[in-house]
């Protein structure tokens, strides 16, 4: 079991924070905010950006009628523009036991905070609103919605640092819950092991994405678990209560890399069928680094770039 | 299995390491926290089967290859029927050696016989397997036993030298008996080695199964046998027998049965070149053998008048085995043919003393004389050839007794008749084991008809053109039986033995006839050629002992010990021979003159089969080695190397087992 005394301080990095603080979060979907914010919205609104024409219908207000259209057609349209709105930033985390796994400081767990802190800080800081569903035995537990301002992020902070890798967690469950509850669209942000049969997951994203939301998955594996490098007889405890397992490595190392690799291209298949931004993250990669990566990979700009030059 | 270091085995429980090392290894395992434990449990499944088959594979390879390694290192000894035996050092080892003549056919490439081919394998695998034990040697010819400090001092002996000697196996396996129950030699192996001839094992023989129930008795008793019985093709052999000198029309002649033997299944004719010499003059002749044998019965050779006595040899080249190519013989003047009965009944002693006086041999002189029984003092004991007791046999360590068995030993002929008993009457004295039965009054009274009779040897042996005797109209009508160890030669429908010979060591023969020659007891004596056949057999048998110059078997004793002889003629090689009367010559002592040949029997090629091999070792616990002239491998090769190699090959198994597996490309290529 992770400990659960961590201080906000103990996984929110200024340095890390001042580094990324230039790199937007953006939706990959329109949003549907409660304030004006810097996020595509799916209504028309005030913005500078032109969206469409459309014909006058009795009722508008004349002011927004185009009068050059006029001239040339003789005949009455409306000048549509985006409307910009505020992203509503829910983070799904998996405090099932296994996110204890690694060194007391260095648990899945810790790396967890670090991530969800860091997105839930930036989130704050373009204005968007921040929530934290964190996933229990039965499905979401002290889970706080979003909201936003300064006050709140402080809450969503306090409840990050509280997070507890405990026992058995159903993150499907967690995930059907967070879908059924967060009520406009959003960018839903799940960090799990996902150390369970992949299967019923499939279901859970698309729940997710049939209420609009946009979703990433952040997949956090430690390396020793992918290439299971041992060498001699090995006692494995389960983190989360199963019974223990005494086990040569050099005799199943090979059928256990099978199993994770079949693994992982099945959870990678369920993500690209479900439209989820799948980040597979190895526990020996800074955070920072692989928040630096997603967050560029979600800035239009820089993937407009990244196409025009690949 | 045998081994060199067989302390080295102690080590055995090292083979023990390598799963004590896997078990501890399984308890030294280190304890992780693990969070992916689907994979776990899937890998453990998938992999269940194949990897406990994997594990017990490299576990049973290192066992083997420590098991392997301390075999090596104790250097096992093995060959096909050494495998089989249970390992182990024997406390005593005796070797029995056939030294018969036969045993000295040779390989005619390399010039070793069977006999140093035995000895040689048999010092090879002592002196790898039997260091430390006691090895006692037991040879045929004299049944010497001689304590061996080193195998390879087998090879030096005098007592394992070549001899013309036939062997007696039964006695050398009572020789071995009476060491082992003597000597209280613990753990025993004996190693025989033979060639496997009917006439020196006797399967036929009563003793084997005294033999056979005495070891069975014994416990730790192994035997060896370690055989040659392979024959040599085109193998020459010559004897001399029935000679006899006299005067012929040109002269001394001397008069012989010589036998030219061809020990072979081919009977085309072959001519052989044979070199006589007689007195040191030497002659050449060439004789052709038909059919497989030459036998020329009164061959006849002159002497001239000036050679009354002396010695002479047939020589024929050399072949297969040289210790049948040479025949010796000696001649002197023809002693007197005397028969002696002793009986107070005439119609018995008459019809003896008849057949007796009349002359088989023209050149030859007979005599016959009767005594009553009260006057058998004065019985003539040294020239008499055949003496037939037809009175009571004498008690056991009296004069009379005793005098019997001089007789005997001296190598003349006996012949026991029935006495006239009363009914009732003490039969209880008995001459060198043979007894009269008690006179049974309510027997059934004859005639009896002759059920069989021995035509191979004997009294009653077929004639020399190959006839059986007229026997076959014979009746007996009274018939006293005897008990006693011996070789019947006449028997009734019935199986009552009428006529045997005992069995004995001594020189002479003892016969014993359960009837009378009287008409009211047989028609023996009545129907003649039978009658005059077996009288005249025994009496040539007894004569020859007689003669100034005799013909004798090579052998223990066959050399009078109370003389001293002086070898006129012996084989080449055999001047220095340390024990004369093993070796066949011609030797001279105060005017006698005796010549000394391989017997008979090592000229009869019959070869002991399996069954009766088997048969005779019966019930005791025995390994056949089929050996032969021709091989020279070791009877126990030390195989380290097979070991090694088995350790090597154990080792690259677990090698490859324990290979890591391929390490796929990492599954995060992040």
């Amino acid at each position: 079991m992770a400990n659960s005394d961590s201080k906000v301080s103990d996984f929110l990095d200024p340095k890390v924070l001042g580094r990324l603080i230039g790199l937007p979060l953006d939706a990959r979907h329109a949003m549907m905010g409660s304030v004006s914010g810097r996020h595509r919205s799916p209504v028309r609104g005030s913005s500078l950006e032109f969206a469409e024409y459309r014909e006058y219908v009795p009722g508008d207000d004349t002011r927004r009628l185009d009068w050059r259209t006029w001239g040339r057609s003789d005949r009455y349209y409306i000048k549509e523009f985006e409307a910009d709105t505020n992203l509503r930033l829910c983070l799904i985390v998996d405090t099932s036991g296994s996110m204890g796994y690694g060194e007391a400081g260095e648990t899945r767990l810790d790396y967890t905070r670090s991530m969800a802190g860091t997105l839930a800080y930036l989130a704050a800081h373009q204005g968007d609103a921040i929530g934290i569903f964190p996933a229990g035995k039965d499905g979401l537990k002290d889970e706080i919605p979003a909201r936003r301002g300064p006050v709140h992020l402080g809450v969503v902070m306090d409840r990050i640092a509280a997070l507890a890798a405990n026992g058995e967690a159903d993150l499907v469950a967690a995930i059907h819950e967070a879908a059924e509850k967060i009520p406009q669209r959003a960018l839903v942000v799940i960090i799990s092991d996902l150390l369970f049969q992949p299967a019923p997951l499939k279901e859970a994203l698309q729940h997710l994405r049939f209420r609009k939301h946009d979703v990433a998955m952040f997949h956090l594996l430690d390396r020793n678990e992918i290439e299971f490098d041992f060498d001699r007889p090995t006692k494995f405890v389960d983190l989360e209560g199963g019974p223990s397992l005494l086990a040569d490595p050099t005799l199943i190392g090979k059928k256990y890399r099978e199993a994770v690799a079949n693994y992982l291209e099945t959870v990678s298949d369920i993500c690209a069928q479900t439209g989820t931004d799948y980040q597979k993250v190895t526990m020996d990669t800074p955070y920072d680094q692989t928040l630096a990566g997603f967050l560029l990979g979600r800035n239009p700009r820089t993937r407009k770039t990244a196409a025009n030059t690949g | 299995m045998n081994f060199l270091q067989f302390s080295i085995l102690a080590a055995l429980p090292l083979a023990l390491l390598p799963i004590i090392i896997h078990l501890i290894n399984q308890n030294r395992h280190r304890t992780v926290n693990w969070a992916a434990m689907m994979f776990l449990l899937d890998a453990k499944k998938l992999t269940k089967g194949i990897a406990r088959l994997r594990q017990i594979l490299i576990l049973s390879m290192r066992v083997l290859a420590v098991l392997a390694m301390v075999f090596a290192a104790a250097r096992p000894l093995a060959s096909g029927w050494l495998a089989l035996g249970s390992g182990g050092k024997a406390d005593t080892v005796i070797i029995l050696l056939d030294r018969s003549a036969s045993m000295e056919q040779q390989n005619l490439e390399t010039g070793i016989s069977k006999r140093s081919t035995a000895l040689e394998k048999i010092a090879d695998v002592l002196g790898k397997t039997a260091r430390g034990s006691r090895i006692v040697l037991i040879e045929s010819a004299g049944l010497e036993k001689t304590e061996i400090s080193d195998p390879s001092d087998l090879l030096d002996l005098p007592t394992t030298t070549a001899s013309d000697t036939a062997a007696n196996i039964p006695d050398l396996l009572q020789a071995a008996l009476d060491y082992i129950a003597t000597d209280q030699s613990g753990r025993t192996d004996v190693w025989l080695a033979s060639d496997l001839r009917s006439s020196d094992w006797q399967p036929g023989s009563g003793r084997w199964d005294t033999l056979r129930g005495a070891f069975s008795e014994l416990e730790g008793v192994s035997f060896y046998l370690l055989n040659y019985p392979e024959v040599e093709n085109d193998n020459l052999a010559v004897s001399v027998s029935n000679l006899v000198r006299r005067r012929g029309p040109e002269g001394m002649e001397l008069i012989m049965d010589l036998d030219i033997v061809k020990q072979s299944s081919d009977k085309e004719a072959v001519t052989v070149p044979v070199e006589l010499t007689v007195n040191g003059a030497r002659t050449a002749e060439t004789m052709t053998v038909n059919g497989g044998e030459l036998r020329l019965q009164g061959h006849t050779i002159s002497l001239g008048n000036s050679e009354t006595k002396g010695w002479g040899r047939i020589d024929l080249p050399a072949d297969g085995n040289n210790r049948d190519n040479t025949a010796f013989f000696v001649f002197d003047e023809a002693p007197v043919l005397k028969t002696v009965i002793v009986s107070d009944d005439p119609l018995t002693a008459g019809p003896i003393k008849a057949a007796a006086a009349a002359p088989v041999d023209s050149s030859r002189s007979y005599s016959s004389e009767i005594f009553p029984v009260s006057r058998q003092a004065e019985v003539p004991w040294d020239d008499t050839a055949l003496l037939f007791w037809h009175a009571p046999v004498p008690k056991p360590g009296s004069p009379e007794s005793g005098l019997l068995e001089q007789f005997v030993a001296s190598g003349k002929s006996l012949v026991l008749l029935p006495p006239e008993s009363v009914v009732g009457t003490d039969s209880s004295n008995d001459l060198m084991g043979l007894r009269w039965k008690p006179v049974n009054e309510s027997a059934d009274t004859g005639p009896f008809e002759i059920g069989w009779w021995r035509t191979d040897s004997g009294l009653l042996q077929n004639t020399r053109n190959g006839n059986p005797l007229p026997l076959g109209s014979t009746k007996i009508f009274q018939i006293r039986e005897f008990e006693g160890e011996t070789q019947a030669f006449l028997k009734l429908q019935d199986g009552r033995i009428v006529i045997a010979k005992h069995i004995n060591k001594l020189p002479g023969n003892l016969y014993i006839w359960g009837t009378l020659p009287r008409s009211s007891h047989s028609s023996i004596a009545s129907d003649g050629v039978a009658f005059f056949a077996m009288i005249h057999r025994a009496l040539q048998l007894g004569g020859n002992y007689l003669s100034n110059a005799q013909l004798r078997d090579a052998g223990k004793g066959s050399l009078p010990a109370e003389q001293s002889w002086t070898p006129v003629s012996v084989r080449d090689g055999d001047e220095g021979s340390l024990n004369l009367e093993l070796n066949a010559g011609a030797f001279r002592s105060e005017g006698k003159w005796l010549a000394l040949n391989r017997p008979a029997g090592e000229d009869d090629l019959r070869i002991l089969n399996d069954e009766s091999l088997e048969d005779l070792f019966s019930g005791l616990d025995y390994r056949v080695i089929q050996d032969s002239i021709n091989n020279r491998s070791s009877l126990a090769a030390e195989i380290w190397r097979v070991f090694l190699v088995a350790m090597a090959l154990a080792l690259i198994i677990e090698a490859a087992l324990c290979l890591p597996q391929k390490v796929e490309e990492p599954v995060t290529a992040i």
